[in-house]
C-alpha cells in the first residue's frame, strides 16, 4: 500500500467534498411544494466525503510507512498504448472507424509484442471489417465508417 | 395465475430460437471469461453490454431487455463453471471465486485426476444452479409481495443497508470502499434533477445534462482498468497445463462428493442473498465447513474431491441467490448484479418488487433461460473442457488490443460521442490506480446505479414527513434495515481493532 497515494487521494476526495457541499449551496433549496428540494442530498453526500476523508487522512498519518518491493512497471509499452488509444478516440469521427482500428490494432498488437507481423495484419484487418460490416451492414447501427472527406 | 403457469410461459419466452441463440452465446462466452485470467465476470459482463444492446436493436423493448438479460446473467453465471478450470489445471484462478478450489483442485490434478476434479466441478455447479433457481422461483412472489408494502423511508433504509454491506466488505479498508460508495452516488447527482429539473454540477456543459452514463464507467474502470494493469504489470507466463484423462468421476467419487454438493449449494445460495457477500465468500464457507465436519480433516489440501465438490457448487449456487435481491427487492448485492441493474435500466426495465407485475416476460424468461443455461453449461462443460483450457493460451498480444477495442466500440455505439470516450479512458486509469491501491471499485458502480433511487426515497420519504428526518427511525422497519446497516460496518471494524483477521470479498 502506498501512504504517499492514500494522502494525496484523502486530500482531493476532501476538495470534492467541500467542492460539492458549496455546489450544493447554490442550486435552489427547495422544489415546487415541497420542502426537500435538489440540494438536500448532494450536501448531506458532501459532508459525508469530507468526514471520510478526514478519517483517510488520520488512517495515513497512524499507519507506519512499511515500504513495500517496488515492482518494476513496463511504462513504455503503456505510454504508446494510451497515446494510440487518445489518437484513436480523436481521429474516430473525422477519419472513420475502419481505419483508425485497423492502425490502432495493428499498433497495439507489435507494442506488445514485436513478433508475427503477418498475423496482426491479418486479425486487425479482420477485427476492423468485421465489426463495420456486421454493426452497419447487418444491424444498421451508425458508426462513422470511412473517412468524412471521403 | 399462478407461479407454475409464469414459469410455463418464462419457459415460452426461453425457448424463442433466438433466446436460446442469446443463452448459448452467453454461457459460452461466460466460461471463456471465466477461463481467462484478467477478465472477470464484471469486466465481462459490463463489456458485453454495448455488443448486446447494439444486437438487440431491432426486437421491440421488452423483447430486447429479455434477451439482453438472458445473455448477461448467461455471462455472470457461466463465468462461474469456468473459473474452476483453470483453477484445477494452472493453479491460478480465473476469478476471484475460485481461490479455494486451487487448493485441492490443483493436487487432484497432479495426482492424475484433473478430469474427475473438473467434472464434479461442473456437476455441483449444475446441481447448486437448479437448487438455487427452485428456491428463487419459490421465493420471488412472497419477497416482492413484502417488499411493495414498503414506503419510500423503508426503501431508503433498505438500499442504504445494501450499499453499506457492500462497502463493508468490499475491500480492505472500510474507509476507502466508503469513499468510493459516496464517490458513485455524487457522480449519480451530475445532471438534470428529475424531481425539480434543475441542472445540478453541469457547469452548463451540454453533455453533462443527461448525467453520466454508468455504462461508461463501468467498462472504463474495470475493463480498462484491468487491461492497462496486465500492459503494465506483465509477468512472463509460463502456463502448464496438467493433462486430463478420463473425465468421468467413479461411483465412489461421486457419492463421496454428494453431500459436499448438497451443503454448498444451500449455503452457497444463503451467502448469495445477503448483500456484499458474494460468491468469493459462500465458496470460502463451505470450504471451512466440509473440513470441519469432515472425518479427517487432514486430507483436504491433498486433493480430496470434497474440497473441489463443495466451494465449486457454493459460488455457483451464490450467483444465483444473488439474482434474489436485485430482482424481487430492485436491490443488487454484488458488483455484477449492480452491472446488471444497470443494464436492465438501460432497457427502461426497472428491477424490484413490480418487476414480476409489470415485466413478466421479462423476469420469468430470465428465470426459465438460466435452467437451459445450466444445462447447456454442464453439455458444455463436460465435453468441451480441453478446447476451453486452450483458451488459456490465448496471447495476450492479441487479447489486450482487442479488449480496448471492444470497449471504445461499444461506448461509441450506445453513446454516439467522443466526450464518452474520454471519459473511458480516463476511467480507465482511474480504475487501475484506485484497485491498485486497495479502493474497491463495485461500490463505486453500485453507488452510482442506485444514486437516483437512494435520492428519490429519501426526498419523498421527507417530503411527507415535512422535512423531519426522525421519520427513518420511527418507522420500525426502516430503523430495523438502519440498525444493521450500522451493525455491519461496525462489527468487521471492532472484529479488525481485536486483531483478528476479517475475510473480504474480492470481485473481480
Amino acid at each position: 500500500m502506498d501512504i504517499k497515494f492514500d494522502r494525496i487521494a484523502s486530500v482531493l476526495f476532501l476538495a470534492i467534498g467541500v467542492l460539492f457541499i458549496i455546489g450544493s449551496r447554490n442550486l435552489a433549496s427547495s422544489s415546487y411544494g415541497s420542502s426537500v428540494g435538489p440540494d438536500i442530498f448532494p450536501f448531506i453526500l458532501g459532508a459525508l466525503l469530507v468526514l471520510l476523508s478526514i478519517r483517510l487522512f488520520y488512517e495515513t498519518v497512524m499507519t507506519r510507512n512499511h515500504q513495500g518491493e517496488k515492482e518494476k512497471l513496463q511504462y513504455k509499452p503503456f505510454l504508446i498504448i494510451f497515446v494510440a488509444t487518445l489518437i484513436y478516440i480523436l481521429t474516430l469521427e473525422t477519419v472513420g472507424y475502419v481505419i483508425t482500428t485497423f492502425i490502432f490494432l495493428l499498433v497495439c498488437f507489435q507494442t506488445m509484442e514485436r513478433t508475427k507481423w503477418v498475423k496482426s495484419i491479418i486479425i486487425s484487418a479482420c477485427f476492423s471489417g468485421l465489426v463495420y460490416f456486421l454493426y452497419v451492414q447487418v444491424l444498421k447501427g451508425t458508426l462513422p465508417g470511412w473517412p468524412i472527406w471521403f | 395465475m399462478d407461479t407454475l403457469d409464469y414459469l410455463f410461459q418464462g419457459f415460452g419466452t426461453a425457448l424463442i430460437w433466438y433466446n436460446i441463440a442469446f443463452a448459448f452465446v452467453g454461457v459460452l462466452i461466460g466460461t471463456a471469461v471465466g477461463v481467462l485470467p484478467g477478465i472477470g465476470p464484471m469486466s465481462g459482463v459490463a463489456l458485453l453490454i454495448p455488443v448486446t444492446a447494439s444486437i438487440t436493436s431491432g426486437l421491440p423493448p421488452e423483447q430486447a431487455a429479455t434477451s439482453a438479460i438472458i445473455l448477461l446473467a448467461g455471462v455472470y453465471y457461466g463465468a462461474m463453471y469456468g473459473g474452476s478450470t483453470t483453477s484445477i489445471l494452472l493453479n491460478t484462478p480465473g476469478e476471484s471465486s475460485s481461490v479455494v478450489t486451487t487448493l485441492d483442485g490443483y493436487q487432484m490434478a497432479k495426482k492424475g485426476r484433473a478430469g474427475s476434479a473438473l467434472s464434479i466441478a461442473a456437476i455441483g455447479s449444475f446441481v447448486a444452479g437448479i437448487v438455487t433457481l427452485v428456491a428463487l422461483i419459490a421465493l420471488a412472489k412472497p419477497l416482492s409481495a413484502v417488499a411493495l408494502k414498503f414506503g419510500p423511508a423503508e426503501y431508503f433504509s433498505l438500499m442504504l443497508l445494501g450499499l453499506g454491506a457492500v462497502s463493508g466488505l468490499a475491500g480492505k479498508s472500510v474507509t476507502k470502499a466508503l469513499i468510493m460508495t459516496i464517490c458513485g452516488l455524487l457522480l449519480g447527482t451530475i445532471g438534470i434533477d428529475s424531481v425539480s429539473g434543475i441542472a445540478r454540477f453541469t457547469f452548463d456543459v451540454p453533455w453533462l445534462y443527461q448525467g453520466i452514463e454508468f455504462l461508461t464507467i463501468a467498462v472504463g474502470l474495470f475493463a480498462l482498468g484491468e487491461v492497462f494493469k496486465t500492459i503494465l504489470e506483465k509477468e512472463d507466463d509460463d502456463v502448464h497445463i496438467a493433462k486430463i484423462n478420463n473425465l468421468l468421476p467413479s461411483k465412489n467419487e461421486l457419492k463421496e462428493s454428494a453431500g459436499p454438493i448438497a451443503r454448498g449449494s444451500v449455503l452457497g445460495f444463503f451467502v448469495g442473498i445477503l448483500p456484499g457477500a458474494g460468491a468469493t465468500l459462500a465458496s470460502f464457507f463451505s470450504y471451512i465447513l466440509e473440513k470441519k465436519i469432515s472425518k479427517n480433516p487432514s486430507k483436504f489440501g491433498t486433493g480430496s474431491i470434497a474440497g473441489v465438490a463443495a466451494p465449486e457448487s457454493a459460488n455457483n449456487a451464490a450467483s444465483g441467490g444473488a439474482m434474489i435481491p436485485l430482482l424481487t427487492l430492485g436491490i443488487p448485492g454484488s458488483g455484477t448484479t449492480a452491472i446488471l441493474m444497470g443494464a436492465l435500466m438501460m432497457y427502461n426495465v426497472q428491477p424490484g418488487p413490480l418487476l414480476f407485475e409489470d415485466h413478466p416476460q421479462v423476469a420469468w424468461g430470465l428465470i426459465a433461460s438460466m435452467f437451459i443455461g445450466n444445462l447447456m453449461l454442464l453439455i458444455l462443460n463436460l465435453p468441451l473442457v480441453k478446447v476451453f483450457a486452450k483458451i488459456i493460451q490465448t496471447p495476450k498480444q492479441f487479447l489486450i488490443p482487442i479488449i480496448i477495442a471492444i470497449s471504445i466500440f461499444g461506448v461509441y455505439a450506445v453513446q454516439v460521442s467522443t466526450y464518452d470516450l474520454l471519459l473511458l479512458l480516463g476511467c480507465g486509469i482511474f480504475g487501475y490506480f484506485l484497485s491498485k491501491n486497495d479502493y474497491p471499485i463495485a461500490p463505486l458502480v453500485l453507488g452510482l446505479v442506485l444514486g437516483p433511487m437512494v435520492e428519490n426515497n429519501l426526498r419523498r420519504a421527507l417530503t411527507i414527513s415535512n422535512g423531519d428526518f426522525s421519520v427513518f427511525l420511527t418507522r420500525p422497519i426502516s430503523l430495523a434495515f438502519l440498525l444493521i446497516t450500522l451493525l455491519w460496518l461496525l462489527i468487521p471494524f471492532l472484529l479488525k481493532r481485536r486483531g483478528k483477521e476479517v475475510i473480504i470479498n474480492v470481485e473481480g
